[in-house]
């Protein structure tokens, strides 16, 4: 009788790690992980608080700017990332971590205009120069293969001019985006082929 | 880990030396020539070989997505000089571009960051690309006294743009949209568009009457904009200046409320009645062909393969991904797609046969929130793009062991799923980079699996 329960036992136990096993093969992946989740559910909502904005201009360039931001897909790598996919209700606060080979470990800015972490001490110029020309603050040119910079070089300026608009007027996010870490150990330089110690001199 | 520390130690070492010589480089008593020019194409590397690339050839590894594209140093042709026509530039040209950057253009202002001897070694760095800044000097042009600008002055200058067949290229009303302006090639043949002069802050050489008669006086080298010395006198180039000033128009950030209001619905009005050209707007500043081309080692793109896929993301634990070909090839690529397959595809995710993508790296739920127009227009440009036969390999899954163990951990762990699948790590982790020496004018596509050839996962 007990040999009979053991071999039940042994047989339910295998069919339920294969059961698992097949479960885990066959489910597709975002069935548990839902596509939805990629799409953010804010919109709606940030577009009303655009409403809000009391100069007409900028109220219509900012509509404008939320159209431009999301089709180029800026919240695809600048929202943080969950277990369950993007973190929308810290929209645009920086976001994913990339670990390149070539320029070290890259973390996506804040776009939000908070004081202390996000882009309002930024000038338009500044945001420009990066959005054409891939040129940072410091002089650095960051990889366009991670900031795509070459494909938003070939925007108008109005458009250019619209995304900023809108820019500053989303909800500022206090979050703070580590460094460029190949930066702090100073091997930015020696494994980063584009970058140039100039700077350092002209401030 | 003792390895590492010395490593460490060794790089941070190596960077402060690096970092120390620079200032002796740049000391501007008597920094010698041979200084000066180590100096020149230290910077030049740093900064200039990205889009200009180190031979100087207009070929860096970011060239290919870039419109205008970056100049080729090597034929000694610059566009905007104070030179006369067939001249080469003057170095306080090749300053004011370092300086100040081209408007319009991915060149940015270098002001900020190079200066003073550093940007007089990158300009005689540049020099020595073509050989005619040794053997030639330039021809300074000779400016006349401007004439101000007066309504009598504006309407001289529109009877001398009637004159010179202006509206041609530029368009009756200057907007760039003229009979022969559709397919323009540069001296390099690529695809330039004739000046929206109702554009001025898009002026790469300045927006001012001198500036705009300067454009007259010397041509635009190496494009279809000849010099008009010897066809129109200097007056009617300084009243042909005003007129052209007086064509720009208000940019929207400095519109009032009706005036943008109207701005935008004549903006929109003319996308839907151009899609190929708001298509075209669109590809290209969303960057479709960043990830829909092939990469060399340096990880730029290789010319000729722009929009035939053939990149891959390795997604794990979701399988390896390549790009496909989105050319007007009937085989390979989008030909025999119908219009809502191509917008059901790039707005909701949903390949021909039905099969669903990935929220990543395919940003189909960005493009979702794509206007209907603007989905026709994508399509309509998609349509024009010439057929490359290059066949993409199918989704390939890992082995079912890699599979099984990378779903558990995404799915009943709830581990982090993969980072938004950016190009960089998939340009970066290509099995078998392609050297950036073969041409890359003519690239062999047969090597990348092209010409029909099929390709083995």
């Amino acid at each position: 009788m007990k040999k009979i329960l053991k071999r039940v036992a042994i047989v339910v136990v295998c069919v339920g790690v294969v059961g698992f096993l097949a479960f885990l093969y066959l489910i597709p992946p975002f069935d548990l992980l839902p596509r939805e989740a990629f799409i953010n559910p804010h919109t709606a909502a940030v577009a009303a608080s655009l409403q809000k904005i009391d100069d007409p201009v900028e109220r219509a360039l900012a509509e404008r700017g939320q159209y431009i931001m999301s089709y180029s897909d800026c919240s695809d790598c600048h929202t943080p990332q969950g277990a369950q996919g993007p973190n929308w209700d810290e929209f645009l606060a920086g976001g994913a971590k990339f670990e390149t080979r070539r320029s070290g470990t890259v973390h996506p800015s804040n776009l939000t205009p908070d004081k202390e972490t996000g882009f309002s001490g930024v000038s338009d110029e500044d945001i420009k120069r990066v959005l054409t020309s891939g040129v940072n603050q410091d002089g650095r040119i960051i990889e366009p293969t991670t900031m795509p910079w070459i494909s938003f070089s070939n925007m108008t300026e109005e458009d250019r001019e619209a995304l900023i608009v809108y820019l500053r007027h989303i909800k500022p996010v206090w979050h703070k985006v580590p460094e460029w870490s190949a930066n702090r150990t100073g091997s930015l330089y020696l494994f980063y082929p584009y970058d140039f110690a100039e700077h350092q001199k002209s401030k | 880990m003792k390895l590492f520390f010395t490593r460490g130690v060794l790089c941070m070492l190596t960077a402060c030396l690096v970092v120390q010589q620079q200032p002796l480089l740049g000391s501007p008593a008597g920094a010698s020539d041979e200084q000066m020019a180590g100096l020149g194409k230290t910077i030049y590397d740093a900064r200039c070989t990205p889009c200009h690339g180190s031979t100087g050839k207009g070929d860096g590894p970011n060239a290919a997505l870039l419109n205008p594209r970056p100049r080729n140093f090597t034929s000694g042709i610059f566009k905007f000089r104070s030179t006369e026509t067939g001249s080469i530039p003057s170095d306080d040209d090749l300053t004011a571009a370092i300086k100040n950057g081209l408007h319009g253009t991915a060149m940015p202002d270098w002001g900020p960051f190079i200066k003073g001897d550093s940007l007089k070694a990158v300009v005689s760095y540049l020099k020595t690309f073509s050989p005619r800044f040794q053997n030639e000097k330039p021809h300074p042009t000779h400016v006349s006294s401007a004439i101000p600008s007066s309504q009598a002055s504006i309407a001289a200058g529109k009877k001398v743009y009637a004159k010179l067949q202006c509206a041609d290229c530029h368009g009756n009303d200057g907007t760039g949209a003229g009979l022969v302006a559709a397919d323009f090639k540069d001296n390099w043949d690529f695809d330039i568009d004739a000046a929206d002069l109702t554009q001025p802050w898009t002026f790469r050489g300045g927006s001012t009457a001198r500036d705009i008669y300067l454009r007259f006086k010397t041509g635009v080298d190496g494009t279809p904009m000849p010099s008009y010395v010897g066809s129109a006198s200097d007056k009617e180039m300084w009243d042909l200046a005003n007129y052209v000033v007086s064509l720009g128009r208000k940019p929207a950030w400095k519109m009032n409320e009706q005036e943008i209001k109207e701005f935008y619905a004549k903006l929109d009005a003319q996308n839907k009645a151009n899609p190929v050209q708001r298509g075209k707007y669109l590809v290209r500043t969303i960057g479709c062909a960043g990830c829909h081309s092939s990469y060399t080692e340096d990880l730029g793109i290789i010319e000729g393969t722009q929009f035939s896929g053939g990149l891959t993301f390795d997604l794990y634990p979701f399988g390896k991904f390549t790009t496909k070909n989105l050319t007007s090839d009937k085989e390979t690529g989008l030909g025999n797609w119908t219009d809502q397959e191509i917008k059901r595809a790039f707005t909701q995710g949903i390949a021909r046969d039905g099969r669903k993508f990935l929220p990543f790296p395919m940003p189909w739920t960005a493009f979702a929130s794509l206007k209907e127009d603007d989905q026709n227009a994508i399509v309509a440009y998609l349509r024009t793009i010439p057929a490359v036969s290059r066949k993409i390999p199918d989704p390939e899954k890992p082995n079912i062991f890699a599979y099984l163990w990378g779903k558990f951990r995404v799915l009943i762990l709830k581990e982090q799923i993969p980072s938004p699948a950016y190009p960089m790590r998939a340009v970066e982790n290509q099995e078998k980079p392609v050297s950036a020496n073969t041409s890359p004018t003519s690239p062999n596509l047969a090597s990348l699996g092209g010409e029909g050839k099929e390709v083995r996962p």
